[in-house]
């Protein structure tokens, strides 16, 4: 069994050794860890790459806001798009958005394969290939339907007020085993009930050799058309603030799965990608909203999300997932406070009533059209247009939300406008058309970036070849939410173990002759 | 028929009237300003941005009845200074630069000669909250970005828990 290293041991004095490996995957989410262990499986002398450090365990996930952004999301949890109106948020941990997510497992719809052929090429997975591999990674997730005991306050609250409207919804499947209902997944759950990355496809890497390196940043990958690659790595200290010392890493395949803003600028920095590069991300900006109940609901307990009213997801054939969905969620005060649009006393009264909130997250499938860029002095810029589709969207899933809640009781529904919007009746509801969306008048969630190196036939539209593998490099692949040409999944946990799984596997089957 | 090139003596004379302009401006400023009381242990912002910053936590979350703990109690200004220290130079840079836009905001958008710092309470919960509300996109996003913040910030400190009925960390809850 192989170990973990912290490179922040290393400082700006000391100089890290170099190395050498077959295979170096860089970032250990969902897709890296996946193809980490896949690969290590297969025999390949693995080595991965993670910015982040290790968080298990009650001492290092602590349940408490500030640490938790500060340590395990990307850019201490402050990354945003240019306009400041969609926090970006993921993974910056050993294990990625994994230890950091609301658990739901929701795979790749048949439609969406349908439409990812259809329009998008990607013709090169069968249909016995996509259902061994969803079948794998559920079983990687130990995915399990929430019991109805599991259900909080929070939840029956939507399920309720939805049912009483005729809304179709249903009970989620999560990847938690042994919950104790503690309530903070969003930063991470002390007990290890998540069986996420870092608790099975990390565990399994390791056991087959993998060598796993945390708070090792890699910068670029030098001489990316030859046999063996180069990649520069940067130590960083123990809290990931400052860089350290670099070395090098030298191996046959590199295997990106960074995320698309950390793929997308390793790619960027190593000269790598064509003019699709960056381009085609897809956000799926969420809105959240709260109500205040006259009963305490205490949502802060219990899992966060467990019950989604599906009613308004479609499927366009041409376009993917769209609609949009409604799901509760709670965390941790910090993370509520920080949604509250109102400020001086007002905002205070709000969150004074915690103990009453209701709260729930619209999701909204978004088109690709985003864009991850670097300015005139290299800072990372994640340029985002709203589409008036999805304006027209927003406005119905925020009706339709406040509709939920007034149904279940609701004395007042919060939308956290600037004013904040407040809605005590169905005569209130004619206000949400006047909701402009217009940048930074509403605080907008990101958990599901997707595109940036994506994936298809064609050298213009796409980054990746239908392997994962990018053009214009040899034997660099990129195997994380980045390649999906369109919105996978409401949730991409569960996809991109999939894709993970298609692609790894597939590498493993067919090892590049010229590799070693 | 005059030169339409600028001889070197009205040269020299408008660079000596932009010079005396622009340090009459900049004097002018400072002096609207007025002098901060000078604060020990800050990383990265100066004592008129940390100025700035408790007078803008304070109208943000101010003492009320529903919550009397207020952001200057928790000196969220100084956590603000320590989580910029730890930040890129950049964004450092980036958040001096909107401090002084707030703190020159009645000046530059309302047309009054005072600053944020020197209004009094009402008038920065009004001024602040035109933030909020602006047509301006800088204006709103310099506003959520503080915003964010200072939610975050405070909502996350044990000494507000009891007063927004959150009984703590449920792990510490469930050993019990």
């Amino acid at each position: 069994m192989s170990e973990i290293v912290d490179c922040s041991q290393w400082g700006a004095a000391a100089q890290p050794p170099d190395m050498r490996c077959e295979v170096l995957v860089i970032g250990s989410g969902c897709g890296g860890a996946t193809a980490a262990r896949v690969l290590a499986q297969a025999g390949r002398r693995v080595i991965v790459l993670e910015e982040g450090g290790d968080f298990v365990g009650p001492g290092r996930l602590t349940q408490r806001d500030l640490a938790m952004y500060d340590q395990v999301y990307a850019d201490r949890g402050g990354r945003t798009t240019a306009c400041r109106s969609i926090s970006v948020l993921s993974g910056r941990v050993l294990g990625g958005g994994g230890v950091i997510n609301a658990c739901d497992v929701v795979p790749i719809a048949d439609e969406t394969w349908a439409t990812w052929r259809k329009y998008f090429g990607i013709d090169a997975f069968s249909a016995s290939d996509i259902a061994a591999a969803t079948q794998r990674a559920l079983t990687d997730l130990s995915a399990n339907p929430i019991a109805e005991e599991q259900v909080n306050k929070n939840n029956q609250i939507l399920r309720r007020g939805s049912q009483a409207l005729g809304w179709r919804g249903e009970l989620m499947r999560h990847n938690r085993v042994d919950c104790k209902g503690l309530g903070s997944c969003l930063i991470g759950c002390p007990v290890g009930a998540k069986r996420n990355p870092r608790m099975v496809s990390i565990p399994l890497a390791l056991q087959a050799g993998a060598q796993i390196l945390t708070r090792a940043r890699a910068e670029q990958i030098r001489d990316v058309r030859g046999r063996q690659k180069t990649v520069t790595v940067r130590c960083l200290d123990a809290k990931g603030y400052r860089e350290g010392a670099t070395f090098r890493v030298i191996a046959d395949v590199v295997i990106l799965a960074a995320g698309p803003v950390g793929t997308t600028t390793i790619l960027k920095t190593s000269g790598l990608g064509s003019a699709a590069l960056g381009r085609f991300v897809s956000l799926q900006p969420q809105i959240p909203i709260t109500a205040v109940m006259p009963e305490v609901v205490n949502a802060f307990d219990g899992i966060p999300q467990a019950y989604a009213v599906t009613e308004f997801e479609r499927h366009d054939d041409q376009r993917g997932l769209t609609g949009f969905r409604i799901e509760p969620i709670f965390g941790t005060p910090g993370v509520i406070g920080s949604l509250v649009s109102e400020p001086g006393a007002a905002g205070k009264a709000l969150m004074a009533q915690l103990p009453h909130f209701a709260a729930a997250l619209l999701l909204l499938p978004d088109e690709p059209l985003a864009q991850i860029r670097r300015n005139w002095r290299q800072q990372l810029r994640i340029e985002y247009q709203f589409t008036e589709d999805y304006r027209s969207r927003a406005r119905q899933a925020i009706q339709a939300a406040a509709r939920v809640y007034l149904q279940a009781g609701a004395q007042v529904v919060a939308v956290p406008t600037c004013p904040a919007l407040t809605i005590r009746s169905e005569r209130d509801l004619a206000q949400i058309d006047k909701i402009s969306l217009d940048p930074a008048t509403l605080p907008l969630i990101s958990a599901h970036q997707q595109g940036g190196a994506r994936m298809g036939p064609d050298a213009e539209t796409s980054v990746c070849d239908l392997d994962g593998r990018v053009r214009g490099g040899r034997d660099i692949f990129v195997m994380d939410t980045s390649v999906f040409p369109t919105t996978s999944s409401s949730h991409t946990m569960a996809p991109v173990i999939t894709m993970a799984h298609l692609l790894a596997g597939r590498l493993a089957a067919h090892w590049p002759q010229t590799a070693s | 028929m005059a030169s339409k090139y600028l001889s070197r003596r009205a040269f020299v004379r408008l660079g000596l009237g932009a010079g005396v302009l622009g340090a009459s401006a900049g004097l002018g400023l400072w002096w609207l300003r007025g002098t901060a009381p000078e604060v020990q242990g800050l990383g990265v912002l100066s004592a008129a941005q940390y100025r700035t910053l408790a007078a803008l936590s304070q109208v943000h979350l101010p003492p009320c009845p529903s919550i009397a703990i207020s952001g200057v109690d928790l000196d969220l200004a100084r956590l603000f200074d320590t989580y910029l220290f730890d930040q890129p130079p950049a964004d450092q840079s980036e958040a001096q630069l909107a401090l002084q836009l707030v703190e020159y905001g009645p000046l530059l958008f309302d047309h009054r000669l005072v600053t944020f710092s020197n209004l009094s309470a009402d008038q920065q919960l009004a001024h602040w909250t035109g933030w909020s509300r602006s047509s301006n996109a800088t204006r709103r996003e310099i506003y959520w970005s503080f915003a964010r913040f200072f939610g975050l910030a405070f909502y996350d400190q044990e000494r507000v828990w009891p007063a927004i009925g959150y009984p703590g960390p449920s792990l510490a809850r469930l050993q019990k």
